[in-house]
């Protein structure tokens, strides 16, 4: 019994630490967005003041079933993925489930959630959300090709699909994997530009063009489920990025205080790995979205090629 | 009075001439007495085989003059087994018939019947003869029979296709003549067991010669290319149930010529290849020929010409297995093919245009008869459950035992051809849209008995072919043993 | 009697009966056709064991029907799939014509299916192989158009092409190998790619024919959308299994010996079947036909079947097996859903109709579960399918390209799977779809339980696992452990799908919870006419779904790809064949002198060459 309250309540303390962070790390974009642009820009904490305001609306609008269950999913996908991924190397504390799933099963379930999202989409009526969907399905068929290319080269490097054995080899060895497959770095985080769909990749949602794409029709409490969810995800996507390329965190024991240390470490690499996509989403126009495709069918996808060469021959 | 084979071709001449004389008393005479010849000869057949089966072959002689000076008539395993299935298609073919109203721009039934009944006894004369120019001689009848028969309807087209037929056949009749000539020269005998005695006897290059004559004019018969132009032409202008005659007594008669003559009576070298090499050739223009035809008669008389040269290529081929595959094949199609005549005669009769188009929709007005055709067209192609694929089948494994693949390949490849034709015509007569003018012929009761007949013993033997396989192997054992066959005879 | 042969007797003479008794009472025919079925299911799941054997003559052949695991689980996709479309096609065929010629070739489609299945000798094989081919090419030109006949021809003409490959391969067994019996022949190494090499080719060929890979595949999409949807959930989930069936056979040999012609010929295979995933994934995501849609999408799964069979390791062939049953159960509810669609509001044309949900919620559900599957999501049955097939790829048989290859088509497979669901149930409603109903019950009981599988197998792959296990002990693979609820690779990573499903069900009903019950004063339900449409009014019957050129942008992206068109290279190939017949037959002339010349010509010839020919 106490076992499983343990690992309840390092479920949660996990998700409201990704909440938490995921949320800070959109307002810090929103900061520096602003600061670059030579405005003042909104607090570092208005993505908080965003949410509850989302909460405290007079009416929500629910758009059918569908549009109603898929935030939902979205909250589904981003703590299931959250759940398998280390977030400490020494997992004791948050260790949740993961030892019990691999990179295949984190790759199909990362999709879930932009299923759910269609799909509501998809129910309101909106043509802007259908044309936006359309739009967002096309380039995922273009930056996943290098992630996995990038992901496969990984697992035959390492002959493992397991995140944790990649720590592990970290760990031990001292070596970064960024620097063991540079290819696999290059190809993960091109493909990764795609997938926070910053610039020039956010024709998906593209605000003066499209109405907000998919999420046009969501309001209210929805949006703000959303948005959850949506921050909840960026910090997966980072943590799994860190705990891949950059030797993960938790390298200062498992007392308290290094447990603590090993949540600064995360945060302070993920930020690092974050800013990445933040800074060329500041300087880029917009790709239509066939321009995108090709773009993520060229030169990401031939780093992608050589990192699984080096991996095999190397 | 002793049942012998000479009564199979005496009892339809006499049908014959009492046709000409019954139906002054009575009217109807021309139609009940083929019907009761045939049923006869059925009953002949039934009695002999035993015998056959269990002597290995009876000979029986003709007026007294004992082989081999006179005339004999033998009856082995394998000529009686096609004697037998003439017989029951033939009255088969008769039962459908009996109500068929020769149109009026044709002749009266009487002459109709006197012709067919003397087609049959020629081509039953053709089969059970052992001697070379009885052969001749029955080969003549069944040609002049056929000339008239097919340009029966007094129409252009009939005349045509007949005079075509006449043409080539009379050069058949002259070559056959010429073969004869010089082996009686060489050999000093018409009969067919002596000559095969002395053949080894004869210098090469006369044996060769002759055998050319004989193959052209048999190949004529037979219905190879090049020389089966006559065929399609006499198949479709002439009337249905002698169309249907001519694919299962006439072709089959001309192939057992050319097979004895080949087989049994010559001995040189080379003909199987000969006989592969031009039955394939007939088997592959006939078939890519009969895509293009619009007219179902046409395109049925193509794919005749393909069978046939199927089975010369089993023929060819020469093995055990083969010429089983072969005699089955011949049983095969000429049960088929009658089906199919008969089943497209009635759709043609149906509908007012004679082209395929006539055929779009038809199965709602004729939903039995079009039940029937596809099935015999199934049958034909070689689908299991059906009896067609064993005959195929028997002879593609006989062909792989000879290690004969491109052979094999092309004929399945000449197979998937015809099946394009047929399958197209069965989607035409159950998918299209019905649009051509039509007037109203339902088909008859013995109509329907005869073809339910024919298709029951497609099925039957489809599923369960051992009913006849071995009296298919007797009959091919027995073509292959030459030397009893002499021996038997001269004795 | 035996119990094979009294379950094929039932399917036959269950044949012959429904076809004649549509004379007498149209309502009885559909009601014959499942009773008839629901007895031969029910006989064999009840009475017949494995290793059962029927061993009768025929005709000089000796011929054996049998059972053993390999083919029980294969009957479970043929009679288990075919009940339930038979049960569907109650009520989908209500009213249409010539039912009994449906039924009837229907049963004699699923005895052929059967009989392939149980048959132990090559020429069984082969007879009810062709059995089976043309009572589905009678289906197939069923439905009343014009050019059914193409496809309908098409459809012959290729399987003609298979079924003669193998009848020559059959053919030569016997002649080297002396024997027609399928055991027997193995054991001789005939299906060795060392010797004869063309006998394991053209066999494949045949196989891989009517298990539509590319190039062979141009049948396929048309046969399986004109066909009608109750036929073509059997058509595309049991029929195509054949074909698998045959080339897992085929390979059996290979997967024991580990030959180098083996090799080669299973990674050209493999290679193929990639490449089928590929084009028919692509194909898929342009269509407007939903029909057409599920049809490219088969092809596409059929694809990955044929890979995983190819790499000839455990994972591989078990990602084969179980991905064969799952594509049966979620693509015929997928068949069954359009053809629901098709019957309650009249097309199957995306651009025509929409947001059909809210008045066929139940076929919504069911379609959604099957895409979900489809797709490979977790936590349903398909993911288990991926899974293993990539960890096949990647850590059985180093085939990486084509462990991309693979992802490629099955991350574009989202596109379809999304235009699918979204073309027919959601966006804005048609004015025309006004009074659509839901599907009738017994339509909608065969899509449920087929639903249900996609989902049990999600949390419990195990429950396939062990047949397919004892399968591939048939085929002489080793025993191995599968776990009921996790999958695990040979380097020993694990996925513990029991916990998943659990987690994510836990993680929905707090969420719906907190979602539903939250503010839930406050959330008006609204329409889907009533959106944020910038000051714009709609009018009145107009309807702005976006549903035309919906992948454009892709479509442009992948150009290259889309310009190899396999289907125009036969179409020119056979218009070429029949022009050139029709040249050729000109060979008659129709004058009666020409072939009084030819005769003559010919007899001339032969008398000078008569000594080479005759010696």
């Amino acid at each position: 019994m106490e076992g499983i309250g343990f690992e309840i309540l390092g479920a949660l303390l996990t998700t409201i630490l990704a909440f938490v962070v995921g949320m800070f790390f959109g307002g810090l974009n929103r900061k520096i967005t602003a600061r670059t642009q030579n405005r003042v820009g909104p607090p570092v904490y208005q993505n908080f003041i965003d949410l509850m305001k989302l909460q405290a609306k007079r009416t929500n609008i629910a758009h059918g079933f569908m549009g109603h269950v898929a935030p939902i999913w979205i909250i589904i996908a981003a703590t299931t993925v959250l759940m398998f991924i280390p977030i400490l190397h020494d997992g004791l504390w948050f260790r949740n489930l993961t030892f019990r799933g691999d990179l295949i099963f984190l790759l199909y379930m990362m999709v879930f959630g932009s299923l759910g999202m269609a799909l509501g989409a998809g129910q309101s009526g909106n043509p802007n959300s259908a044309i936006g969907v359309s739009r967002g399905l096309s380039q995922m068929v273009g930056f996943e090709i290098p992630f996995v290319l990038a992901l496969v080269s990984l697992m035959i490097q390492f002959q493992t699909t397991s995140i944790q054995d990649l720590m592990a080899y970290q760990h031990e060895t001292g070596q970064w994997i960024i620097f063991a497959n540079p290819f696999a770095f290059l190809a993960t985080i091109l493909s990764y530009l795609g997938m926070f769909r910053y610039s020039p990749f956010d024709i998906v949602g593209a605000p003066a063009e499209l109405a907000s794409g998919p999420i046009s029709e969501f309001g209210g409490k929805y949006l703000g489920t959303v948005m959850t969810g949506g921050s909840i995800f960026t910090f997966v996507k980072l943590v799994l990025m860190v705990d891949i390329f950059f030797g993960g965190a938790g390298n200062f024991g498992t007392g308290f205080w290094g447990v603590v240390a090993g949540l600064v470490e995360l945060v302070v690499k993920t930020f690092i790995v974050y800013l990445i996509p933040v800074f060329i989403g500041l300087v880029s126009p917009r790709f239509r979205t066939e321009q995108a495709i090709r773009f993520f069918w060229k030169w990401p996808t031939v780093f992608g090629v050589i990192a699984v060469l080096w991996a095999v021959f190397l | 009075m002793v049942i012998s084979p000479v009564h199979y071709i005496v009892a339809p001449l006499l049908a014959a001439f009492a046709i000409a004389l019954l139906s002054k008393i009575y009217k109807n005479a021309a139609r009940i007495v083929p019907g009761i010849v045939l049923f006869y000869n059925i009953v002949i057949s039934l009695v002999l085989m035993p015998q056959v089966l269990e002597k290995g072959m009876i000979s029986e002689v003709i007026a007294g003059w004992e082989a081999p000076w006179g005339i004999n008539l033998v009856l082995t395993p394998f000529s009686g087994f096609l004697t037998t299935a003439v017989s029951v298609i033939g009255f088969a073919i008769w039962l459908y018939g009996y109500k068929f109203k020769v149109r009026l721009q044709g002749g009266e039934v009487k002459y109709y019947e006197i012709l067919q009944m003397m087609m049959i006894a020629g081509s039953l004369g053709v089969i059970i003869t052992g001697d070379l120019f009885n052969m001749f001689v029955f080969i003549e009848i069944v040609g002049i029979t056929a000339y008239s028969l097919t340009a029966f309807y007094r129409g252009r087209d009939g005349a045509e296709a007949s005079f075509k037929y006449l043409l080539i056949g009379s050069l058949a009749s002259i070559f056959l003549l010429m073969g004869i000539l010089i082996i009686y020269t060489q050999t000093g005998s018409l009969n067919m067991a002596q000559i095969a005695e002395r053949m080894p006897m004869v210098p090469q290059t006369m044996k060769v010669t002759a055998l050319i004559f004989f193959l052209i004019a048999l190949g004529i018969e037979a219905e190879m290319f090049p020389m089966n132009g006559w065929a399609p032409d006499a198949y479709s202008q002439a009337p249905s149930p002698t169309s249907a005659v001519f694919a299962a007594v006439v072709s089959v008669a001309g192939v057992y010529a050319l097979i004895r003559v080949t087989f049994t009576v010559f001995d040189v070298e080379g003909v199987h290849q000969y006989l592969i090499v031009m039955g394939f050739v007939t088997m592959l223009v006939a078939e890519i020929s009969a895509v293009a035809q619009v007219n179902l008669k046409r395109m049925l008389a193509y794919s005749s010409l393909g069978q046939m040269g199927l089975v010369l290529i089993a023929f060819g081929i020469g093995s055990h297995l083969a010429v089983f595959g072969a005699i089955f094949l011949m049983l095969n199609h000429a049960v088929i093919k009658a089906l199919l005549f008969m089943s497209g005669s009635y759709f043609i009769y149906n509908s007012d245009d004679k082209r395929l188009i006539g055929l779009n929709g038809i199965h709602k007005r004729l939903p039995f008869v079009s039940a029937i055709f596809s099935i015999a067209a199934f049958a034909i192609i070689g689908f299991p459950p059906f009896s067609g694929f064993w005959s195929k089948f028997y002879i593609l494994i006989a062909a792989g035992d000879e290690n004969m693949i491109f052979l094999i390949i092309g004929i399945l490849m000449v197979t998937i051809i015809e099946l394009v034709y047929y399958l197209r015509t069965v989607a035409r007569i159950y998918f299209y849209k019905d649009e051509v003018e039509h007037t109203e012929h339902k088909p008859s009761i013995n109509a329907i008995v005869a073809m339910s007949f024919l298709t029951l013993f497609i099925i039957v033997i489809g599923i369960y072919p051992n009913l006849i396989t071995g009296y298919l192997h007797q009959a091919a054992d027995s073509l292959l043993d030459k030397a009893s066959y002499i021996q038997h005879i001269l004795k | 009697m035996n119990t094979l042969t009294i379950i094929l007797l039932i399917l036959t003479i269950g044949a012959a009966f429904t076809y004649f008794i549509n004379a007498v009472n149209h309502k009885l025919t559909a009601i014959s056709a499942f009773v008839t079925i629901t007895i031969a299911t029910g006989y064999f799941f009840g009475l017949a064991e494995l290793g059962d054997q029927f061993k009768f003559a025929l005709g000089d052949f000796s011929m054996q029907w049998g059972l053993n695991a390999f083919s029980y689980y294969f009957i479970y996709i043929v009679l288990g799939l075919s009940w339930l479309a038979l049960l569907y096609s109650i009520a989908y065929m209500e009213g249409k014509a010539r039912l009994g010629y449906y039924y009837g070739a229907f049963l004699l489609t699923i005895a052929g299916m059967f009989g392939v299945v149980i048959s132990q000798d090559f020429i069984s094989l082969f007879i009810f192989w062709e059995i089976m081919t043309w009572a589905s090419f009678l289906l197939v030109i069923y439905n009343y158009y014009y050019n059914i006949k193409t496809e309908g021809m098409k459809y012959m003409i290729f399987s003609a092409i298979g079924a003669y490959a193998m009848l020559t391969a059959i053919v030569f067994i016997h002649h080297y190998y002396g024997t027609f019996l399928i055991g027997e022949a193995l054991s001789k190494g005939a299906f060795s790619f060392n010797q004869h090499i063309f006998i394991p080719i053209f066999l494949l060929l045949g196989f891989g024919i009517k298990a539509a890979v590319m190039p062979f595949h141009v049948w396929a999409p048309g046969a399986y959308a004109k066909t009608p949807m109750s036929f073509t959930a059997v058509f595309s989930g049991a029929l195509s299994k054949m074909g698998i069936f045959g080339i897992a056979l085929v390979f059996s040999t290979y997967y024991i010996t580990h030959n180098a012609g083996g090799f080669i010929a299973s990674q050209i295979l493999a290679w193929m079947g990639g490449i089928t995933a590929v084009m028919g994934t692509i194909y898929a995501l342009i269509q407007t036909d939903a029909k057409r849609l599920l049809a490219y999408s088969s092809v596409a799964q059929l694809g990955y079947i044929v890979v995983g069979l190819s790499t000839g390791t455990k994972l591989g062939i078990m990602a084969a097996l179980y991905l064969a049953v799952l594509h049966a159960a979620f693509k015929g509810a997928l068949f069954m859903v359009a053809g629901a669609v098709e019957k309650q509001a009249g097309t199957t044309d995306m651009t025509k109709i929409s947001g059909l949900i809210k008045r066929m919620p139940w076929t919504f559900l069911v379609a959604l579960i099957s895409i979900i599957t489809l797709a490979g999501v977790p936590p349903l049955g398909g993911f288990v399918g991926k899974w293993l097939i990539y960890e096949a790829l990647i850590t059985e048989s180093n085939n990486y390209f084509l462990a991309i290859v693979i992802f490629f088509s099955s991350t574009a497979a989202f596109l379809y799977s999304y235009r699918f669901l979204f073309g027919l149930f959601l966006g804005q409603e048609e004015e025309e779809t006004k009074d659509v109903k839901e599907a009738p019950v017994t339509m909608l009981i065969p899509m449920l339980m087929l639903s249900f599988v996609s989902i049990i197998t999600g949390v419990m792959p195990g429950l396939v696992f062990n047949p397919a296990a004892k399968a591939m002990n048939a085929l002489g693979f080793a025993d191995t452990n599968w776990d009921m609820t996790s999958l695990s690779n040979i380097w020993g990573n694990t996925t513990d799908l029991s916990l998943i499903g659990i987690f994510i069900i836990i993680v929905f009903i707090l969420g719906f919870a907190v979602l539903t019950l939250k503010g839930r004063k406050k959330t008006k339900s609204v329409g889907t006419k009533d959106i944020s449409s910038s000051g714009e009014l709609w009018k009145e019957g107009e309807n702005w779904t976006f549903q035309q050129d919906f992948f454009k942008p892709f479509q442009r992206a992948a150009a290259p790809l889309y310009k190899f068109d396999m289907d125009k290279i036969w179409s020119d190939m056979g218009n070429a064949l029949e022009a050139f017949f029709g040249f050729f037959r000109k060979v008659y002339t129709g004058n009666g002198q020409t072939y009084a010349i030819y005769v003559i010509a010919f007899l001339a010839i032969l008398l000078i060459f008569k000594d080479y020919i005759f010696n």
